[in-house]
């Protein structure tokens, strides 16, 4: 006998499952409807905007713009964050616990109080609407995915395994890079996607620090939608839609990601 | 050994210092400084005018009750919603399963603005569903769903649901199948077996999730200001205006803490209750 679930519990789950992708395929077809406004069925079907979307200097610097940040924003985190991971794991600092805690932080704190947090002190500091101090903010909001997922493969390793590369002769590094950066390779690739995904997401730390001539595509889209519903912001969601469920379906192919959510 | 752990950590440790504790720490003495409209904060000024108005304004106590009173009924409602599809999601059909574990994360790892841009189109008061219920003839006007309580509503919850629904998911499969085949044999019903094992044995779990979700709702941002609008303020959305429109650095200083000491003083008694848990 098993506890399957009833009837009631299995509507239920389709109609929550229908409820979680309703705005996702509202924007689709927006984006490719001929009007203005949104009327079910369509009254008839274009591309124009995204051809408009993709000509649009405004949307082109925001998406370069977006993309600097988050692989610039992932690659730091992942060349730091590993390294203290490795640290930590290995026990070789001081309060590993205390600095654990201190790379999570930004996990707990409301985003928007880091946002104000960093609006301050780079007014202070002169950083404001500098780009590196926006490159800066996403590592910080980043980080703690990439070293939760570093401990996590560290965890689940053998050090003997890299004790026994030592042993053959290869030096610290030499033992890191060929014998323990393989074997976590995969944690270390789905937190680098989560950290990505995250700097691409981020509204509420971006919106204190970026200046009028530089914005990320999220926040475009933001203060777009504040002027009002617009094609063109569905057709550039669409793109966004696209490109989050094509990395998600690829990289669950290649190492089945969910398993690390 | 501690050489080589200090320069691996170290890196990462002086980034965290410099752009994220120091900043925190320096933006806790504004909420005392003093703050005259239209001349800013007066240098020096030692006052505790901020936290007072904060307790004592209307205006700020209704947002502080209006997110608390949001982010208990978006953890309540995406519980409800959420135990079902994660019992299935564990227990249902093995085919079933990654399809519509999926399903779950896709949404989650979408852009939240174009998430609240959805609803927009959805809600709006010549939105889809407004449209449909007018063209159908059920409405004779637009029935309002936006910049109110069930825009923001309905935001949050699609929002936050796939956070619950992965952690319900966890906790049931965590619940050991043969104490339930064992309730069953011995005559239980399957509400009984639900109530009395399930229910309890996923008690840790259904705390985790809704601490989680209550203090995401209670910082969420982005979607409370699209689909609350200007007018209908939470806690997060009034920092923003008080930083970024008034100006008025100390108000918003002082609410940020609030929100803060809100969101830790949780899941520390969270920790605490789950660590109780743990013992007995």
């Amino acid at each position: 006998m098993e506890m399957a679930p009833g009837r009631i519990a299995t509507w239920t789950a389709w109609a929550v499952i229908v409820f979680l992708q309703l705005p996702v395929l509202v924007v689709v077809l927006a984006a490719f409807s001929t009007t203005s406004y949104l009327t079910i069925p369509p009254q008839g079907w274009t591309l124009a905007w995204f051809a408009k979307v993709l000509s649009d200097p405004a949307w082109l610097g925001a998406i370069r713009m977006s993309l600097f940040l988050a692989f610039g924003a992932t690659a730091i985190a992942l060349a730091l964050g590993t390294a203290a991971a490795y640290a930590i794991a290995r026990r070789m600092v001081p309060g590993a616990d205390a600095l654990t805690a201190l790379v999570m932080a930004p996990l707990v704190m409301p985003s928007v109080v880091i946002g104000v947090a960093l609006l301050q002190f780079y007014a202070l500091t002169g950083l404001r609407g500098s780009i590196f101090g926006l490159l800066m903010a996403h590592v910080v909001i980043t980080v703690p995915y990439i070293v939760r997922a570093a401990l996590t493969s560290l965890a689940g390793l053998d050090g003997a395994l890299e004790e026994a590369a030592r042993v053959l002769g290869a030096t610290g590094p030499e033992a890191f890079r060929l014998v323990t950066l393989p074997l976590i390779r995969p944690g270390l690739v789905a937190g680098a996607l989560f950290a990505f995904i995250t700097s691409l997401d981020n509204v509420p730390v971006t919106i204190f620090l970026i200046s009028a001539r530089q914005t990320t595509l999220p926040v475009l889209i933001f203060s777009s939608v504040e002027m009002g519903v617009d094609p063109s912001v569905a057709a550039i969601s669409t793109l966004l839609i696209i490109a989050t469920g094509g990395i998600l379906l690829l990289a669950e192919r290649r190492f089945g990601f969910h398993r690390f959510i | 050994m501690k050489r080589h752990g200090i320069a691996l950590a170290g890196p990462l440790a002086l980034v965290l210092a410099v752009f994220f504790l120091a900043p925190a720490l320096l933006t806790l003495p504004t909420g005392f400084r003093e703050y005259v409209p239209g001349q800013g904060i007066t240098a020096g000024s030692w006052t505790l005018d901020a936290y007072r108005d904060i307790v004592s304004d209307d205006f700020y106590r209704e947002v502080l009750w209006r997110t608390l009173g949001l982010g208990l009924a978006v953890t309540a409602i995406c519980l409800l919603l959420g135990y079902p599809l994660a019992w299935m999601i564990a227990r249902g059909p093995a085919q079933l399963r990654m399809p519509l574990l999926l399903l779950v994360i896709f949404p989650m790892m979408l852009n939240l603005v174009v998430r609240s841009f959805g609803w927009i189109a959805l809600l709006a008061n010549r939105g889809l569903i407004n449209n449909l219920l007018t063209d159908l003839g059920l409405i004779a006007a637009p029935v309002k769903m936006m910049f109110n309580l069930t825009g923001m509503l309905v935001g949050l919850v699609h929002i936050y649901l796939p956070f619950m629904v992965l952690m319900l998911v966890a906790a049931i499969q965590n619940v050991p199948r043969d104490v339930e085949a064992a309730a069953m044999t011995l005559g239980s019903t399957r509400r009984h077996v639900f109530l009395a094992i399930t229910l309890p044995l996923t008690a840790p779990g259904i705390l985790a999730g809704s601490i989680l979700v209550f203090v995401l709702t209670i910082s969420a941002l982005v979607t409370p200001r699209m689909l609350g609008g200007p007018t209908y303020r939470v806690m997060a959305t009034l920092i923003y205006d008080e930083y970024m429109q008034m100006l008025d650095w100390p108000t918003g200083s002082a609410l940020a803490f609030v929100l803060t000491a809100i969101a830790l003083a949780i899941i520390w008694a969270a920790n605490r209750v789950a660590r109780r848990w743990a013992v007995t």
